[in-house]
């Protein structure tokens, strides 16, 4: 058969698929958003997709159906997990009779800006199995076992994918597909089950969870997940769990190369840290003098293995990280597999990069920005121009940043975002700051998926108590930063296709939560933008200011422009403030002096409100 | 068949993934073991974006280690000094000397390195350079199709993926540019 070029996550979504999931929901986040981004908008008979309000809410949906018996699958990034967190405790207290598999994308090296969290660490504290694909191939093998896994302890699995896995590209055989029959929903109405109504019943559920972890550990014994290959007796022995195990050849061959004798080694590749594999850590212990451990964050697996030495009066030296030369920050390669080995046998690895070092040196600074034409362009320009017509100096002011596109505030040139904590937590963030008698006033600014996520608690709560701050939600109608999935502010037409699915305006809902002081306002319009903020701030209460203008990449998928802005080079005393203040990268500046790549500018106009001699004109298009 | 490793570099919206897809599709005609992986940034366009693609073996991780690749590709002078550190003593790296210049530079608070910097960079580590000047490309052809051909040309990537199986791959992937595009091919293939 001819082999398809698949990621992690599509494959992810390919095994979902195949092994008959009912329901496939999840809120966005890199780098998880491609299992549901590669299947959204096609029809697949019996199934539901869905992008969520959040996390949470994914999880619950998730859950609930496979408490009636169906195939769940929910998707997330490991962010998402603390968001979800608080559900999932409870769930898992309580298992599942159809199959639910949680999966999560660890990120860990950050290419996409959060804390490097692991969430073994959740799963270990809520005792759920935890798969984890080493490989696309496995991203496909390993969904399609978590779902018979979860059915067969009755109880909700996690498969644990990190970036480098999930947006890996590999060319695999597709794995043959173990459907199964459709089902009829099924739910009994048991408290004990399904409540927490009690002590007796939270305990009772609590020891019916450890007993579930425990079946896990026999079936995953049993099938043979663990890959376990005994060497010489007595000599050294290497356990890999996850994409280490990918890196097990290369690194071998290196270490190799730096003068170690590998022959006979013992390796142990792990599918999952939890349950842990007490029998092949035994069979292990039993036939090595030392053990070196390669995991990437922390260090879960060597505490295990070292736990159980301990226990079994085994004298095992176990490397890795509490004890050994390994990080737990930054993501693997070969080159860190090779280190760990390095300690293992006792040889020298060393590469040498020093010309490389010096290379990057010389390496251009390239910050990130919004993009040309932004519209949260608009909103910056706009709070860092009312900041001082209200009077106040740009580093008085606190403006709470939060996650998304909208966060590039914070960069070069407009540097006007003071925080950036955790989805919604601007709104709440700027009340902090006025309860601490901030002497000036307290802006927040967010974006509207973000806003739907987790935005509306902390501004209800503002609203309630009369805090005085102004948050702007930055409506650019997407989830942009994550790759434009459609969030519930989405335009009605961009909602699932040929399925019908309402938009719930923001606007709406802002007036809803109680908010008397609105204002919709287009932040290509950067007087007005401007204007209207100095005068929110200056009202008591709770002001909302609603910036509303599709994001600039989406419009122009559809090939829109708002018109083209020119430099009148007559006019033009070459000042580069346009440069300066919007940081538009459609705006150039050369030996021919300033003028504006006709490809890149969307006409969205706000440079032409900031050139001091009026030389930027918008022309029609 | 040898491993051979390829790490991508330049900015957003230059074509540098589609590059690393169409050798990726090649391998799969060909059916060559071939893992890609795609670091983009985030939504916006003008980022630093990485990409790596491992050819020639069945099970392998998905990153080069340092020293780990036989290939460079870069698209923009200044990026191209981040492959260095991947690339193994006596490997290539073909550079686009395009520069794409932050807006710091291009106020001049910034300094960007020169053609010489990546030259004398290429040397240090012991590289085979091959500089492709923009100026001397010719008129109406793809920036990207232009440094692949180039690349099959100066590098070991033909021996690992034929020249006809990346025609194949960027004619069925558009079908309409098809005339430009090979073009373009042939005046990368044409770089002396
Ligand atoms: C709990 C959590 N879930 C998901 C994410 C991933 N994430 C980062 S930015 C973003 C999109 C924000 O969209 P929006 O608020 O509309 O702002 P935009 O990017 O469109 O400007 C998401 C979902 C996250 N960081 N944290
Ligand atoms: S992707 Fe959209 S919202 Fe994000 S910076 Fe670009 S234009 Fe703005
Ligand atoms: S109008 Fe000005 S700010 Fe807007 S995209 Fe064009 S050049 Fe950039």
């Amino acid at each position: 058969m001819a082999k398809v070029n698949l990621s992690g996550n599509e494959a992810a979504a390919q095994a979902a698929l195949s092994s008959g999931a009912k329901l496939i929901v999840g809120y966005p986040g890199t780098p998880s958003s491609e299992v549901i981004g590669s299947i959204w908008g096609k029809k697949y008979d019996g199934v539901t997709i869905e992008w969520s309000t959040n996390e949470k809410v994914a999880f619950e949906e998730a859950a609930a159906c496979a408490w009636a018996g169906q195939r769940s699958i929910v998707t997330m990034k490991m962010s998402g997990l603390n968001v979800a967190y608080d559900a999932f405790i409870s769930v898992v207290y309580s298992g599942c009779t159809g199959g639910m598999v949680v999966y999560v994308a660890d990120d860990p090296g950050v290419s996409a800006g959060m804390p490097e969290q692991d969430i073994r660490g959740f799963a270990l504290m809520s005792d759920v199995p935890v798969l984890e694909p080493s490989s696309v191939l496995e991203s496909y093998t390993f969904v399609q076992y978590a779902f018979e896994l979860s059915e067969a302890i009755q109880g909700p699995v996690i498969v644990r994918t990190v970036s480098n896995v999930s947006q890996s590209h590999a060319l695999i055989e597709l794995p043959e597909a173990h459907p199964i029959e459709p089902r009829k929903p099924h739910f009994v109405n048991d408290p004990f089950k399904y409540t927490k109504a009690g002590a007796k019943i939270c305990m009772d559920q609590h020891r019916d969870l450890i007993a579930r972890l425990a079946a896990a550990q026999v079936k995953l014994h049993k099938d043979g997940m663990h890959k376990l290959s005994l060497g010489k007796k007595g000599g050294k022995g290497i356990v890999t769990v996850g994409v280490t195990s990918a890196f097990l050849d290369e690194s071998l061959e290196l270490i190799k190369a730096a003068g170690a004798d590998v022959e006979g080694i013992s390796t142990l590749q792990l599918a999952a840290t939890l349950p842990e594999a007490t029998e092949e850590f035994a069979a292990m212990l039993d036939n090595c003098e030392s053990i070196l451990v390669l995991e990437e964050n922390e260090p879960h697996v060597e505490k295990a293995i070292s736990l159980q030495a301990f226990h079994e009066g085994k004298n095992v030296e176990i490397i890795g990280k509490l004890n050994g030369p390994l990080s737990r920050i930054g993501n693997y390669t070969a080159a860190t597999c090779a280190t760990g080995m390095a300690a293992l046998f006792g040889v020298e690895f060393k590469m040498d990069t020093a010309a490389a070092d010096d290379a990057e040196s010389h390496c251009a600074a390239r910050p990130i920005g919004v993009c040309a034409g932004c519209p949260h362009r608009g909103v910056y320009m706009g709070l860092i121009d009312a900041v001082k017509k209200l009077g106040y100096k740009k580093d008085e002011v606190i403006i709470t940043g939060d996650i998304g596109c909208t966060i590039l505030g914070s960069c070069p040139p407009f540097d006007c975002l003071w925080t950036e904590v955790a989805m919604g937590a601007s709104i709440a963030m700027a009340q902090g700051f006025t309860h601490a008698e901030w002497p000036t006033p307290v802006f927040a600014t967010i974006g509207d998926s973000t806003f739907i996520h987790a935005g509306m608690p902390p501004l209800v709560n503002a609203v309630q108590n009369e805090v005085p701050i102004t948050v702007v939600i930055m409506d650019n109608g997407w989830t942009s930063m994550t790759g434009m999935q459609v969030n519930p502010n989405t335009a009605e037409e961009f909602q699932y296709p040929g399925e019908s699915r309402t938009r719930v305006d923001v606007v709406d809902i802002v007036k809803g939560l109680g908010v008397k002081q609105l204002w919709v306002v287009d932040p290509y319009d950067l007087p007005k933008m401007t204007d209207t903020i100095v005068e929110a701030a200056k009202l008591p209460g709770v002001k909302v200011i609603v910036s509303r203008r599709e994001c600039a990449i989406q419009a122009g998928r559809r090939k829109i422009k708002y018109g083209l802005s020119v430099v009148d080079q007559e006019k033009c005393i070459n000042c580069k403030r346009c440069i300066n203040t919007t940081g538009c990268a459609a705006i150039v500046s050369d030996e021919n002096g300033v003028h504006i790549n006709p490809s890149q500018c969307n006409g969205c106009g706000i440079c032409t409100y900031v050139c001091p001699v009026n030389a930027i004109e918008k022309k029609e298009v | 068949m040898a491993n051979y490793n390829v790490y991508l570099v330049g900015v957003g919206g230059q074509g540098i993934l589609t590059i690393a897809d169409m050798i990726m599709r090649a391998a799969q005609a060909l059916d060559v073991p071939a893992n890609y992986y795609p670091t983009k940034g985030m939504a916006q366009r003008g980022g630093f974006v990485k990409a790596q693609l491992k050819l020639g073996a069945e099970t392998v991780g998905p990153d080069i280690r340092p020293l780990g690749a036989d290939l460079g590709i870069a698209m923009e002078l200044s990026e191209s000094l981040k492959s260095i550190r991947y690339i193994k003593p006596g490997g290539t790296l073909v550079v686009y000397g395009y520069k794409w210049q932050p807006t710091a530079v291009m106020l001049g608070k910034a300094p960007y390195p020169t053609r010489e910097d990546v030259e004398k960079a290429a040397a240090d580590a012991g590289l085979k350079l091959v500089f492709l000047d923009p100026a001397d490309q010719p008129e109406d052809t793809a920036d990207n199709i232009y440094l692949l051909a180039a690349t099959m040309r100066h590098s070991g990537l033909g021996e690992v993926v034929s020249e006809e199986a990346i025609t194949e791959a960027i004619k069925a992937r558009w079908p309409k540019g098809a005339e430009r595009n090979m073009r373009s091919f042939e005046a990368g293939l044409a770089v002396e």
